[in-house]
Parts: C-alpha cells; sequence; structure tokens
C-alpha cells in the first residue's frame, strides 16, 4: 500500500445555489519520499486536493489515507493535530507572521509541537540564520519564502504540501527553492508541489495531472532532471 | 451601481457598520437628551415663573398695612402684597409652612384641583406634593394649629407656587422630606382676632384684656398683623437695586430685602441647572468623544480596506470626486439615520427620565425637556466629522497612482520602536505576547482609541459610583462627625430668660444661634451671610479640611467656612465687617481659624464672643440627646427633629441620584462594550488571515482565542490604571466645581468603588473579547487565506 491513498474523493462546493463539483472522484497513490508536482489549469481543482490533502478542508465523500490515518473520517480536533505533527505547508504567498522576525516565526512551531527540530539548524540549513534577528519585511521574496519552508519543515513533517511555492518568484530565487524542496524529499518527507508551471514537473518523481476535478494522468518520471537544468 | 456597491459593501460589513450606527446614536442620544433635560428644566421654571408671576423681592421684617402702601407707592414698583408666614403643625404632628395673603396676583397659584384663591373664602391651599404624599384630598378637613391657636380647615385646592420649589425644614435638612413638611396658604381673614390681640397684649405686657380695652380702645386687629414680609414685583428688572435701596431708606421696619434670585427655593433649583449644565459638557461631552474615537478609528480602517477597490474604479476611469462622493455615502447615511434616531431617543428617553426625576423633586408643573438648536448643531458636526474624515481617508488613497492603490498595504514592521521588542525583556516574552506587543506598536492608532474608549468607559463608572460614594460620606460627615446630638428642638422666637431656663433644665443648655448678616467688603459692597453662633458645646462640632474634628472653638474671634474664605480671600487674621440684618451697627472681627462645612459657608463664632461684642444671645435652636421619641409637642418649641429622621431625608435625594447615575453607568457600559466590540472587529479582520495561518500551521482554537483576547485584556488593564484616578480627578471636579456655592464637597472615594469599577470594566472587555473570538472557531482557512491574496 501507497504512503498516501486517494480513493474516489469527491468535494462538492454550492455556487449560487447550484452544486458544483471542485473534485469528482478522484484516485490517487504516492509513495513515501516522493517529490510530486500536481499539474492543471486553473480551476481544475488543484488547491482543493492540497487543502483536502493538508486537513485544511473536509471530503463530501471518499477516503484520504496517510500512513495509516484515514483523515477523510478526522473530526475538528483531529485534523488540528493531524495540522500540527504531520503536515508543513508552503504558501505562493509565504503567510508569514509579519510581526515575528525570521527566528520566531519558526519556533512558532514549538507551541504545536514538542517534536520541532532546532531552529538554528533550520534557519543554517535553508541559509538563513545570519537573517534570524530580521522582520520578514527585510527580506526579499526568496527568503521569505525560506522563512516558510523553514516554519515548515521545523516540525519534521510526514508531508510537505506547497501551493505554487515558487509563483511570486523569480526563475533564479525559485530554483533556489526548488531544490530546498528536493532536498527534503531526498531525507524522505514526502512533498507535494501544486502548479500550472509545467517546467517544474521534469524534475519531479511523480507528475499527477488534474482537469475539470478528475485526474488526468498519474506517471512516475522515470528520468527527473536535475534542477539546474530547469529555467523557466 | 455604485449605490448598489455601497448597500452590498454595508451588508458585508454589518457589524462594524452597526456599531458606527450605535455609537453615534448613544453620543447623540446622550448629549441631547441630558441637554434636553437640563433645556427642559429651565424652560419649565421660566414658563412658571412668569405665567405665575414670582416674585422679584421679598422685603422681610414686622410689617404692615402703612409698609405695603408705602412700598406700592415707590418708582418701579408694580405690585406688592403681605404675607404672614408662621410654622404650624397638624394634628398629626406633620409641619407646615403656613403663609397668609389677602390675595394672590404675585407668586399665583398653579392649582392641579381645587379652586382659585378667594380672600373671602375660608380653607386652607395646600402644597400638592404633600396631599399626595399624605393622600389629603380636596374637601377634606385639615386641622392645623399654631402658636395655640387651633384651625379646622377645609382643603380648597392643591397647589404649586413659583417661590415654593423647594422647601425645607430648615437648614439641617438636605434634602426636602414632603411627607412631614410642606406649605399652606389660607386667607389673611382666617386669622382670628383673639389671637392678634393676645399677640398685642403680650407685646404691650397687659394680661387682662379688659385693661387692653381700655388702653387701646380703637383696637383694629387687621392692623397689627405681624405680616413677615412683603412680595414685591417690580416693573424694570434691571433696577431692581434702586428699588431695594428706597424700600430702605422709606420703610423702617424693612429688616432685610433679598433678591428671588438668592432665596433657597430659587437657588436650589437654579443650583441643579447649573450642575445640570457641567453635567452636560461633562457626560455627554465624555459619551460623544469616545463614541467619535471610535467612529473616526473605523471609517478611517473601512475606507481602508477599501483600497483595492479605489484603485479598481480609479483603473476603470471612475473620477476622484466620485469616488469619494461614493465612500463619503457610507458614513453619511448611517450618521444621519443615526443622529436623527439619537435625537428622537435622547429627547423622548433620556429627556423624559431626568426630568421626571427631577420634578418627583421640585414642585413645578408641567416638567417637559425641551430639545435645544445645540442638539440639532452636534448632530450635523457629527455627521460633518463622519463624511470629513472619510474624505480625507479617501483622498490620501486617491493621490497615490492606480497601479500602488491596487497593492495592499501593510503597516510597517520595521522602525525603532518594533526593534526595541527583539531585546532584552521582550526576547524572553511567549509567541503570543511578543506577537502582540508588536500588533500593538503597528497600530498604535486602533490601541489609542481602543484605551481612550475603555479608559472613559471605567472614568464613568468611577465617577458616578464614587459620587454616590462622596454623598454617603458627606452625609456620615454631616450627621455623625458635625451634628453630635440625636434632637434638635427649634426653640420659638423670643423667648424669656424664664422659659428659656425650663428648657435647659428638661433638655439641657447646648444650644446656638443663627444671625442673618451683611459682610462688606472693602469696596463697600454688601454680601448676605450668616453667622451661626454656638453654645452647644461638644453637640455641634467643627472639622477642618481634612475632615478631622477640632478643639472647641475659641472665643476671640471669628471662623470662616474654607470656600468661603477661599472664594472671598480670606486669611488667618483678616478682619471681616459685617452687621445683623434689622441693625445698621457695623462689627469688624478677626478671623482665627477656619472650618469646613458641607452645606453652609458661613461664618462661626462663640457665644462669649457675640456677648463680648455686646449683642445679646437669643438661642433659637436647642440640641438634646434626651430621648424623645414619644415626645409629640414641647412648650415654647415649633419642632422637633430627630437626627435619624434628618438623615433618613438623604434618602430621597441619593436615591433620585442612584437612578440617574446607574443610566449613566448603563450607557459608558453600553458604550464601552460597544467601543471594545468595534475595535475588536477591527482587529480581528486585519489579523483574521494570520489566525488562519495559524490554524493551518496546527494551533489549536482555544491558543488563537487566547492570543486574541490577550491583546484586549492588556487595553483593558492598561484602561483601568489610566481609568480610576481619572474617575476620582472628574469626580472631585465634579463636586468643586458644579454644585452650588453653599456646598463643600469633594470626592471621597471608597476602594471597593475602585475595584467594582476595575472589575466591572475588565468583565465588560473580556466578555466582549470572547464574544469575538468565537468566530476564531469559523475561520475557514481556505477563504481566509485565498481573501489575503
Amino acid at each position: 500500500m501507497s504512503f498516501i491513498e486517494l480513493k474516489n474523493v469527491k468535494k462538492t462546493y454550492i455556487v449560487g445555489g447550484k452544486e458544483f463539483d471542485a473534485l469528482d472522484g478522484i484516485n490517487m497513490s504516492i509513495n513515501q519520499g516522493e517529490f510530486v508536482v500536481i499539474l492543471g489549469p486553473s480551476g481544475a481543482g488543484k488547491s482543493t486536493l492540497l487543502n483536502l490533502l493538508g486537513g485544511m478542508d473536509k471530503v463530501t465523500s471518499g477516503s484520504i489515507v496517510i500512513g495509516e490515518d484515514d483523515i477523510a473520517k478526522f473530526n475538528d480536533s483531529e485534523l488540528t493535530r493531524y495540522r500540527a505533527h504531520s503536515v508543513g505547508f508552503i504558501f505562493q504567498f509565504y503567510n508569514i507572521m509579519p510581526t515575528l522576525t525570521v527566528e520566531e516565526n519558526v519556533n512558532l512551531i514549538k507551541d504545536v509541537t514538542n517534536t520541532s527540530k532546532d531552529s538554528k539548524e533550520i534557519l543554517k540549513s535553508v541559509g538563513l540564520l545570519k537573517h534570524a534577528d530580521k522582520f520578514p519585511q527585510e527580506l526579499s521574496g526568496g527568503e521569505q519564502q525560506r522563512v516558510s519552508i523553514a516554519r515548515a519543515i521545523m516540525k519534521n513533517p510526514k508531508v510537505l504540501l506547497c501551493d505554487e511555492p515558487t509563483g511570486a518568484l523569480d526563475s533564479k530565487t525559485g530554483i533556489e527553492i526548488l531544490k530546498l524542496l528536493k532536498k527534503q524529499s531526498d531525507e524522505d518527507t514526502t512533498v507535494i508541489i501544486v502548479t500550472h508551471n509545467s517546467l517544474i514537473a521534469d524534475i519531479a518523481d511523480r507528475v499527477i495531472k488534474i482537469k475539470n476535478g478528475k485526474v488526468e494522468s498519474n506517471e512516475l518520471n522515470k528520468h527527473p532532471k536535475n534542477i539546474d537544468e530547469v529555467k523557466w | 451601481m455604485l449605490k448598489r456597491k455601497m448597500f452590498r459593501d454595508i451588508r458585508k460589513n454589518l457589524s462594524q457598520f452597526i456599531t458606527i450606527f450605535l455609537m453615534i446614536m448613544i453620543g447623540i442620544m446622550a448629549y441631547s437628551g441630558i441637554k434636553a433635560y437640563m433645556d427642559g428644566m429651565q424652560k419649565t421654571a421660566n414658563r412658571f415663573y412668569s405665567e405665575n408671576n414670582l416674585q422679584d423681592l421679598n422685603v422681610i421684617g414686622y410689617l404692615n398695612y402703612d409698609d405695603l402702601n408705602k412700598i406700592k407707592k415707590l418708582d418701579n414698583v408694580k405690585d406688592a402684597e403681605l404675607k404672614l408666614s408662621v410654622t404650624a403643625t397638624t394634628d398629626n404632628d406633620k409641619t407646615l409652612l403656613l403663609n397668609f395673603i389677602e390675595s394672590n396676583n404675585i407668586s399665583k397659584f398653579y392649582i392641579y384641583e381645587g379652586e382659585e384663591f378667594d380672600a373671602n373664602k375660608s380653607g386652607i391651599w395646600l402644597d400638592n406634593f404633600y396631599c399626595e404624599e399624605n393622600d389629603i384630598n380636596v374637601g377634606d378637613i385639615v386641622l392645623v394649629k399654631y402658636d395655640g391657636m387651633v384651625l379646622y380647615e377645609k382643603v380648597l385646592g392643591k397647589i404649586n407656587v413659583p417661590d415654593h420649589l423647594y422647601d425645607t425644614r430648615d437648614e439641617s435638612e438636605l434634602y426636602p422630606d414632603r411627607k412631614e413638611f410642606g406649605f399652606a396658604y389660607m386667607s389673611v381673614n382666617e386669622i382670628t382676632e383673639d389671637y392678634i390681640k393676645s399677640i398685642a397684649m403680650k407685646e404691650a405686657s397687659i394680661a387682662d384684656e379688659k385693661v387692653f380695652d381700655i388702653v387701646m380702645p380703637n383696637f383694629n386687629y387687621k392692623d397689627h398683623i405681624p405680616f413677615s414680609s412683603v412680595m414685591v414685583d417690580v416693573e424694570d428688572k434691571n433696577n431692581k437695586d434702586n428699588v431695594k435701596e428706597n424700600i430702605e431708606d422709606n420703610v423702617s421696619n424693612a429688616k432685610a430685602i433679598i433678591n428671588i434670585e438668592d432665596t433657597s427655593s430659587y437657588v436650589s433649583y437654579q443650583g441643579e441647572i447649573d450642575e445640570g449644565k457641567t453635567y452636560v459638557g461633562v457626560f455627554s461631552g465624555i459619551f460623544l468623544f469616545i463614541a467619535m474615537l471610535s467612529v473616526i478609528t473605523t471609517m478611517t480602517r473601512v475606507v481602508k480596506n477599501q483600497r483595492v477597490q479605489i484603485g479598481t474604479l480609479k483603473a476603470l476611469g471612475f473620477s476622484n470626486n466620485r469616488i469619494l462622493l461614493h465612500y463619503i455615502g457610507y458614513g453619511f447615511w448611517i450618521s444621519v439615520f443615526a443622529s436623527l434616531v439619537g435625537l428622537v431617543l435622547g429627547y423622548f428617553l433620556i429627556g423624559n427620565i431626568f426630568i421626571n426625576l427631577e420634578m418627583e423633586f421640585f414642585e413645578i408643573p408641567n416638567g417637559a425637556p425641551s430639545m435645544n438648536i445645540s442638539s440639532y448643531c452636534v448632530s450635523v458636526g457629527v455627521i460633518l466629522v463622519v463624511a470629513l474624515i472619510t474624505y480625507i481617508t479617501g483622498r490620501s488613497i486617491l493621490k497615490e497612482n492606480p497601479a500602488e492603490t491596487l497593492r495592499t498595504k501593510i503597516p510597517s514592521v520595521s522602525g525603532k520602536t518594533i526593534g526595541i521588542t527583539k531585546r532584552g525583556f521582550f526576547k524572553k516574552l511567549s509567541f503570543s505576547s511578543k506577537w502582540n506587543v508588536r500588533d500593538i506598536l503597528r497600530n498604535k492608532m486602533r490601541t489609542f482609541m481602543g484605551l481612550a474608549g475603555v479608559v472613559g468607559c471605567c472614568a464613568l463608572i468611577v465617577c458616578a459610583l464614587g459620587m454616590l460614594d462622596s454623598m454617603n460620606f458627606f452625609v456620615k460627615l454631616q450627621f455623625e462627625d458635625l451634628y453630635n446630638f440625636d434632637y434638635k428642638l427649634n426653640l420659638k422666637e423670643n423667648l424669656s430668660n424664664n422659659e428659656l431656663q425650663d428648657l435647659y433644665d428638661k433638655y439641657g443648655s447646648n444650644t446656638s444661634q443663627s444671625l442673618g448678616i451683611e459682610i462688606k467688603d472693602i469696596d463697600g459692597k454688601r454680601e448676605a451671610n450668616n453667622i451661626l453662633v454656638t453654645d452647644a458645646g461638644n453637640y455641634l462640632r467643627f472639622v477642618d479640611n481634612k475632615n478631622k474634628i477640632k478643639e472647641k472653638p475659641s472665643d476671640d474671634g471669628v471662623y470662616v467656612t474654607y470656600k468661603l474664605a477661599s472664594n472671598k480671600g480670606y486669611k488667618l487674621g483678616d478682619e471681616i465687617t459685617w452687621h445683623i440684618y434689622g441693625d445698621s451697627k457695623y462689627y469688624s472681627s478677626k478671623i482665627i481659624g477656619f472650618n469646613k462645612d458641607p452645606q453652609n459657608q458661613n461664618v462661626s463664632m462663640t457665644r462669649k464672643y457675640l456677648e463680648n461684642l455686646g449683642i445679646t444671645y437669643q438661642p433659637d435652636s436647642l440640641y438634646t440627646n434626651i430621648d424623645l421619641s414619644n415626645t409629640k409637642e414641647i412648650k415654647n418649641v415649633e419642632t422637633i427633629q430627630n437626627i435619624d429622621n434628618l438623615k433618613d431625608g438623604m434618602t430621597g435625594m441619593l436615591s433620585m441620584m442612584k437612578t440617574m447615575l446607574i443610566l449613566i453607568i448603563g450607557i459608558a457600559v453600553l458604550l464601552g462594550g460597544i467601543i471594545i466590540y468595534n475595535l475588536g472587529i477591527l482587529s480581528y479582520t486585519e489579523k483574521e488571515y494570520q489566525f488562519a495561518t495559524l490554524k493551518v500551521l496546527g494551533f489549536k482554537d482555544n491558543q488563537i482565542k487566547n492570543i486574541f483576547i490577550k491583546q484586549n485584556n492588556w487595553i483593558a488593564v492598561v484602561s483601568i490604571i489610566f481609568g480610576l484616578p481619572i474617575g476620582y480627578y472628574l469626580t472631585d471636579w465634579l463636586f468643586k466645581t458644579a454644585i452650588e456655592e453653599h456646598y463643600d464637597f469633594g470626592a471621597f472615594i471608597e476602594t471597593k468603588t475602585y475595584i467594582i469599577s476595575a472589575i466591572g470594566t475588565f468583565i465588560v472587555s473580556y466578555l466582549v473579547s470572547r464574544f469575538l473570538a468565537r468566530k476564531i472557531k469559523k475561520i475557514d482557512m481556505v477563504t481566509s487565506l485565498k481573501g489575503n491574496e
């Protein structure tokens, strides 16, 4: 059995009194430590899928088994625990606390889990140790996204979920960020990136394409490219 | 289309607009309500004084028809009427200020029930309040006793009279006791010839009536009625002083001529209005100020939150003026509607409630609130301020180019102030504390407005409760520290030494005398006052400025109350020049000390000092601790007053104060709650995406709630620290400046009041925060984070 198993996952929204299926019976499997890229056009259901995987939203029907738990059956407090211990989030617009310094943002995780790593080491690994005492506003976009990554990996998550992590960055900075994410995957963390940038797919272990709320394809990339070869 | 946008935006931010509406409404309601009540008081009195022809002058003395005719003939005198006022008792030991008149063109009756005054009618017109309290109806027969004269009179009318709006039995009563004391009017024809004859015989020291008839064969009793005053109606009110001088020169029986504005009824009512005018300024001003601070903050934020939409409208080609008008509309219509509701509620709710309370206190008919133009002006001012704030905020956004406007502006985090929070003590703070400290520093204005709102509410609660504490303290000071007796006997006038001795033998010889005087300053200006001559030992005590009981007064000069000394600039060792009413001889007395008196600002001296000046001591009050609870009547004593009854008299006034203060506290708590809620909503809205992020990171709802509530708790605690002393100074200021001239009160606030106010303020703040924090559970992480993007 794969590390992540989605079976017949449906997510239906009511829009203007009418039902709208954002996800329409999704099935997929992802192995532990894989670097996964989920591709699809706008409105395909990528972000909805990521939100369900992250325990930020609940399925209408179906199951999402991560490890041994079916998070689709979790209640609110179980989902909170899941988010606190098992999953790390990286957003397109970083979502870091503007009033906390870099190190404080990372240490924030200590308030939700006691299995967190050492913040200094984490900051060193993302190249931010010298900026530890700065506020996010004093950093560049790429540096802010590194803070977001540091915060996400601080809790040593099983799954790292990234929503367009390079979407607000230039090519060079984007590649730096992808390197950091790939490093996490090499250390056995399952990294799932949602993007509409198909170039990123070249470096992935697995590429899942979604269209109209359905999985169009789910393929293993036998020869993933080296990140330095990617440009956009 | 823009209108539709406006309505939808308002609906989307409904709670913020509802709080803006409520704050403006409450602010205007408080201002216009208290103003309508105060103006209503003034207009009600002016109308009553004018329609019922209140006299301009009271001429006091032993007066007769000759005196009346002399006064009537003087220049600028429109009309004059004689009056004999005596203190009478009833069969059930109530006291009546009984007035005998022969016509009623001056200080005319307002008749609630019964018939007009007619000198030829036999009967009595009674104080309406007294009748209601004692369940007396027109047609009932009441028994009236005075100086041995017993009259059975039919009640002909229940009345109000313009010079009897506020009557107390004597100066030792702070509050009128309507059940025990009232005023009454009868025709002068009701005075019996026998009674007047007996007075004339006593004056002539003739015991035998036959002898008297021989000595005075043409005795006409009416010529010998000892009228106590003449009410004078003056033609040209500006020339009253000339009339006074003319009366002084031409009427030798006139002992004192008193302007109606100096009489206790007039002063008490006017004092209430003057006090109220200060309250209008203070309470309603604070309410309005706090409300406006909060409204301004909210409107600024509302417009700033529309920054991207403003940029979009601009990019679409809308003119700046069109956009500005659109946003001004948000605050304009809300404030117009809120002001209208505030004006209506102010008049009908606050105005009516307050004036009805006053009308239970003063005997004046047809009391009604009156809407003042200033209330409309303040409402227009509020609407303009809201519009102006919206305009200024909108304009500052419009100055930027559309591309810039389309980007969300995040408050700056850099800067020295925030930098401080990375070092030293701050470094050790928990995440939530750091987060809140920095959030406060980033949003100084919002925090300041929150502080101002809660400080104001806390101060108002301290002030309202503190006023009650202070009143209770002064009741204790007056009736336990200064008055150290159980009973006060008000003696009849001109008692002989033998009669006095009889009383001394039975009840002790602790007495005092009150003398009406005029004090002349160095410019020759004379001012009415009184001297308390004490021979009461420890029964009447003096206190110093710190309310500590002073040693026995000395016999070589006079004591002046602190407030009088302060007003007149008297210093220790100064001399004051004075004369007794009815005696033109002036005396100079050295000030040898000061004393504090909460309700009379006067001069005091010992009996020995008075007699050293060559003035005969004639006591008018006797103090005793002998139990007189079963004694109804004492020979040569007009009234017997129990100290407990005097104290109880205050209960009525305190209960009226309580009702008013509860309303004020209620408004303060309501306004405080709304302000905290409103600023909480602002703060919550601005932080929602951060809370959503925390939720995504795995923070529990309670953890996030605590972060949110922590800041509001801090603001409440800091506000309380400032609010408590401000409340004290506000109370002290109100007592020292707003209260009538003859009172000397200051704030005396008990510790428990501070504790109650602090806890009350904190609870309001905490409950509102908890109420708001409920939203955290409902945060939709997906929507909130998307919204921020």
